[in-house]
């Protein structure tokens, strides 16, 4: 369709090359001020040629954070966490959307429930919960509240509920139990979404901030976002190092990002809709 | 082996490795270890800029007190107290930790904190300006000892005064001089102002009583701003947006804007404190400091950090110990000074005249001129939202949303409930 | 109560079993369950009954608890506050849903198409959704900034005067939705992208070759087989939005005068800066009940436009 009207493919291009210059922005700038020394880094209109621009801030972030115990941290928990979510969400999520059984709408209700309450008021009571289990100040605490999630289940049993029916009719044809289902129909149908999940099961652990501050003690279990609030003075903060340290901690997440996609895209058609 | 099973094989052993992990570090209490003390010390005012000043202090206490090992935990002011308020609730107390003196009321009347008095023994308190001592002292004990302080001055920069031919800001000068050169020294179309003075709770507190009012009665129990003295400090602070200051939408929320205004040679005078110091250190024109002019009174903000024990700690005498070489040892002194990590509270001149070794400012000494008479803070046990709610108010009448007087009456009628 | 999928076609499990049988499709169902269920009960729903029964005491986290019964919810419910609070929460949920909903899907469906570079602006238009908040404020400040930013610079080209927008009680919300419609444009995309990867092309090749306009395959393929993408994302949009709290906190914190304080603020201030953990967890679980009873009514209305299964 598009390629008929050479016209409205160009305006196309210039509609998603103008939003994602308008994307691309806030990252743009965030790179420029972290080499921008000095005060002037915020200054209004922005000069985005600062002069005398320096990795400064880079080296000052290596210098008053561990700043590689820290990255090596959030990314072990990151992964762990990742990993241990998409395993029990992609399985509840299978039960949830093929295996009926009573009370099964009741108990996804509670599981949706789980997301509705703020994390705030939650905080307090878990803490105390894990010092009952003598859990404070460990990696364990940190990635424990991670390991279910939720928002998996549900995303993950919407995903399933678009897997086709006649495909595991067909395999339980041929004998097939609901592991052999689950494990040789339904997850390779529903790749993308468990890419998409494991971004963002990623990213929640990566940018996990009020638990991880109130739970963990020890410097040397400290996570990237910890680190970064560091960075922050009471009176004053030093924006240069806080922007360097907010580009370091996109890196990761952009690079999980650009591998994860290649599955999205790779699981189908490479043509996409025309 | 199919892509599941490989799968949950690697979640089985990722479980494994964190149980594993979590068994290597279970939660170290402060437990004896070979006779030795582990001691917590959790504090905001060390991260970022001072934790290798801290480090210094620690290694020298340890090294008095071999048979103690002060374990230091940061956390960002902003989140400290979330931290320290959920440890607490949590039975997991650090033994020693941080208060400033706004908070100190609500902690000492929580009974958090230890009576340092009762573990003092014949090593009583000794050392400190008074005045600090005081501060710390809750129903006649002594339930934290003062480690720092830093006031509020007012900047200016020289090069603007030069140019708009204004005489340089003295000790005598009062709100009035203040006015008078900030209207001639802002030029809205170079964009220079004038005065920058942050309308807000403690900047209130402290013209209130340059103005000769008080924030609360006498027994604590009423608000007292709310009078004529109140009107005046509120407008003063409020009159000078958009005439010789910034107004809110011209800040427009920019992070450090004051800061930068300054920096960049646009601020003729700014209300801050010496924190600010060392930030200002290669700015390319000449600037000093002078106390704040007042009103028909001089006064000066004071904040104070202390540090306190856990009433819950196992370890008081050691607790104690530590407080005591954290905020009057002479290494923790001249620590601080040469760091610019705020100043200590000691009454040893000789130790704070390090001070004015450092050439810039030049009148360094205004510091301690400020110190004559000093305006702290009001405190209560709802603090935060005492705060919160004055400033709210106030701002509502910088920007033009209330009139003074209706956001005094309101203001007045919130503190009295938080009160009440 | 009935959350489940369209009730099952053919099971081939539910045909009446033996015991056996029975006993053996339970397993089944609890090994499929149990790795999720067991750490929710322990790290989720056990904290949650932990609020529930702080709800009912006074308590500053750094004294003993008292009991006040119901004392706490009676507070929150006559609190002028507390309906502020929720109808700036709403005004939030009503711009930022349709804004965020409509540009997602938007661009999931110009980046679904083949185009030179798709992948590096999917990239791009994720790139907000991995940037933290505080950068993003900043940002948003500068852009925003009533005197000297690009947006008011704009408009002073096109004639129009720039409102105050953070500083402004009437245009703070607007900002703050617009920031955060922008920022979780790229969340929508990559959800709805997952969920148009998953419709097999040749529905498309099938409609083309009846002679269906672009128009007609959207709105009879293309919308019905991504509903329950839709779902999702309407659904957990609701959900956060109605504990939006970072952009807030970080933006104007709760400010200028109150015009932007919503519940979760609130609830924040109340635990760690007010001393009232009862009373915060009162207005958690009153906002719960409000974010279910919401939920519920959707997983109601699904049943009409939620297309499952083929």
């Amino acid at each position: 369709m598009a390629s008929a009207f050479p016209v409205s493919k160009a305006l196309k291009y210039l509609l998603v090359v103008g939003g994602a210059l308008v994307m691309l922005f806030p990252f743009a700038w965030a790179v420029i001020t972290s080499i921008t020394p000095g005060g002037s880094v915020l200054a209004s209109p922005p000069d985005f040629t600062p002069e005398g621009a320096n990795l400064g801030a880079y080296g000052k972030l290596l210098e008053v954070t561990p700043f590689w115990r820290i990255l090596l941290n959030s990314a072990w928990i990151g992964a762990a966490s990742t990993i241990l979510q998409l395993v029990t969400s992609a399985m509840a999520a299978y039960a949830f959307a093929r295996l009926p059984f009573p009370g099964r709408g009741a108990l996804f209700a509670v599981y949706l429930a789980t997301l509705m309450v703020p994390l705030q008021v939650l905080i307090v009571p878990l803490f105390i919960e894990m010092r009952t289990f003598n859990l404070i100040d460990t990696y364990f605490a940190v990635l424990a509240p991670t390991i279910a999630s939720a928002f998996g289940v549900f995303l993950l049993r919407q995903a399933i509920a678009q897997v086709p029916k006649e495909f595991d009719e067909a395999a339980v044809l041929d004998g097939a139990g609901h592991f052999r289902i689950f494990a040789l129909i339904v997850v390779p149908l529903i790749r993308p979404a468990l890419a998409t999940f494991a971004i963002f099961g990623f990213m929640a652990s990566w940018n996990s901030y009020l638990w991880p501050l109130v739970i963990i003690k020890s410097p040397e279990f400290m996570t990237l976002p910890l680190g970064l609030a560091e960075l922050h003075g009471r009176f004053t903060t030093e924006w240069n190092v806080v922007m360097a340290g907010s580009v370091v901690s996109v890196v990761p997440i952009l690079i999980l990002y650009l591998f994860a996609q290649k599955h999205v895209i790779a699981s189908v058609a490479q043509s996409g809709l025309k | 082996m199919t892509k599941s099973t490989r799968l949950a094989a690697a979640a089985l052993a990722t479980a494994v490795l964190a149980t594993a992990c979590s068994q290597g570090s279970a939660t170290r209490d402060t437990s004896a270890d070979g006779g030795k003390v582990t001691l917590r010390y959790f504090t905001f005012s060390a991260a970022p800029d001072h934790v290798k000043d801290l480090d210094t202090i620690v290694a020298a206490f340890e090294k008095e007190n071999p048979k103690v090992d002060v374990v230091v935990e940061t956390a960002p002011y902003d989140q400290y107290f979330t931290k320290l308020q959920t440890s607490i609730a949590g039975g997991t107390a650090p033994d020693t930790f941080e208060l400033n003196y706004e908070n100190f009321v609500t902690y000492a009347s929580a009974g958090s904190l230890l009576d340092l008095g009762s573990v003092a023994g014949d090593s009583a308190p000794a050392g400190y300006a008074k005045e600090s001592l005081e501060a710390f002292k809750h129903e006649g004990k002594q339930y934290a000892l003062p480690a720092s302080f830093s006031t509020v001055v007012l900047f200016y920069n020289k090069e603007l005064f030069k140019k708009a031919g204004v005489a340089e800001p003295t000790t005598s000068w009062t709100w009035k001089d203040e006015q008078a050169a900030a209207e001639k020294l802002t030029d809205k179309k170079a964009g220079v102002f004038g005065d920058f003075q942050p309308v807000q709770f403690f900047e209130f507190y402290k013209t209130l009583k340059q103005a000769g009012g008080e924030f609360l009665s006498a027994d604590g129990k009423k608000a007292t701003f709310n009078s004529p003295e109140g009107v005046k400090a509120a407008t003063w602070l409020v009159s000078k947006v958009g005439k010789t200051m910034p107004t809110e939408a011209e800040i427009g929320g920019t992070a450090d804007y004051d800061t930068n205004l300054f920096k960049s040679g646009k601020l003729a005078m700014w209300h801050n404190g010496i924190w600010q110091f060392s930030g200002l250190k290669d700015v390319p024109f000449e600037w000093d400091v002078v106390v704040e002019p007042g009103d028909t009174a001089k006064a000066s903000a004071v904040f104070h950090n202390s540090v306190a024990a856990s009433k819950t700690t196992k370890h008081a005498k050691e607790a104690y110990a530590w407080a005591r070489f954290l905020s009057s040892s002479s290494v923790a002194a001249t620590t601080r000074i040469e760091s610019s990590w705020e100043l200590p509270p000691v009454s040893n001149q000789s130790v704070l005249a390090g001070y004015l070794k450092d050439p810039k400012p030049a009148n360094r000494q205004a510091v301690f001129d400020s110190l004559k008479s000093i305006a702290l803070p009001p405190v209560i046990k709802r603090q935060q939202e005492m705060q919160d709610a004055v400033t709210q108010e106030l701002s509502n009448a910088a920007a033009g949303r209330t009139s003074v007087e209706e956001a005094l009456t309101a203001a007045a009628a919130k503190v009295d409930e938080l009160l009440g | 109560m009935t959350l489940t999928a369209a009730p099952p076609r053919t099971t081939p499990t539910s045909a009446p079993r033996p015991p056996r049988r029975r006993l053996r499709y339970a397993g089944t169902v609890a090994v499929f369950l149990l790795p999720s269920l067991i750490p929710l009960v322990l790290f989720t729903l056990v904290p949650m009954a932990g609020s529930l029964w702080v709800s009912l005491h006074e308590w500053n986290l750094i004294e003993p608890m008292r009991w006040v019964g119901l004392d706490n919810y009676g507070e929150v419910l006559a609190d002028p506050k507390t309906r502020a609070a929720f109808l700036h929460t709403l005004t939030f949920i009503a711009g930022y849903l349709p804004l965020v909903y409509a540009g997602g899907l938007g661009l999931a469906m110009l980046l679904n198409r083949a185009m030179g570079g798709r992948n590096i602006f999917r990239a791009i238009y994720f790139l907000p959704v991995i940037t933290s908040w505080v950068v993003v404020a900043l940002m948003w400040k500068w852009l925003l900034n009533p005197a000297s930013g690009i947006v008011n610079w704009a408009l002073g080209l096109l004639g129009v005067e720039g409102p105050g927008w953070w500083t402004d009680p009437t245009w703070a919300m607007p900002s703050i939705i617009l920031a955060s419609a922008w920022k979780d444009l790229g969340f929508v995309m990559i959800i709805l992208l997952a969920g148009l990867q998953a419709i097999p092309n040749e529905y498309h090749e099938a409609a083309r070759v009846d002679g269906a306009s672009a128009w007609q395959r959207f709105r009879r393929i293309t919308l019905p087989l991504l509903s329950p993408s839709t779902f999702f994302v309407v659904v957990i949009s609701l959900i956060n939005g109605f504990q939006v709290f970072d952009q807030v906190h970080v933006m104007t914190g709760g400010g200028p005068g109150g015009a932007t304080e919503v519940v979760v603020e609130q609830v924040y201030r109340l635990t760690f800066q007010y001393g009232r953990a009862g009373a915060a967890s009162a207005l958690s679980w009153l906002l719960f009940a409000v974010v279910l009873l919401v939920t519920l009514i959707q997983v109601r209305v699904q049943r009409r436009w939620v297309n499952y299964g083929y």
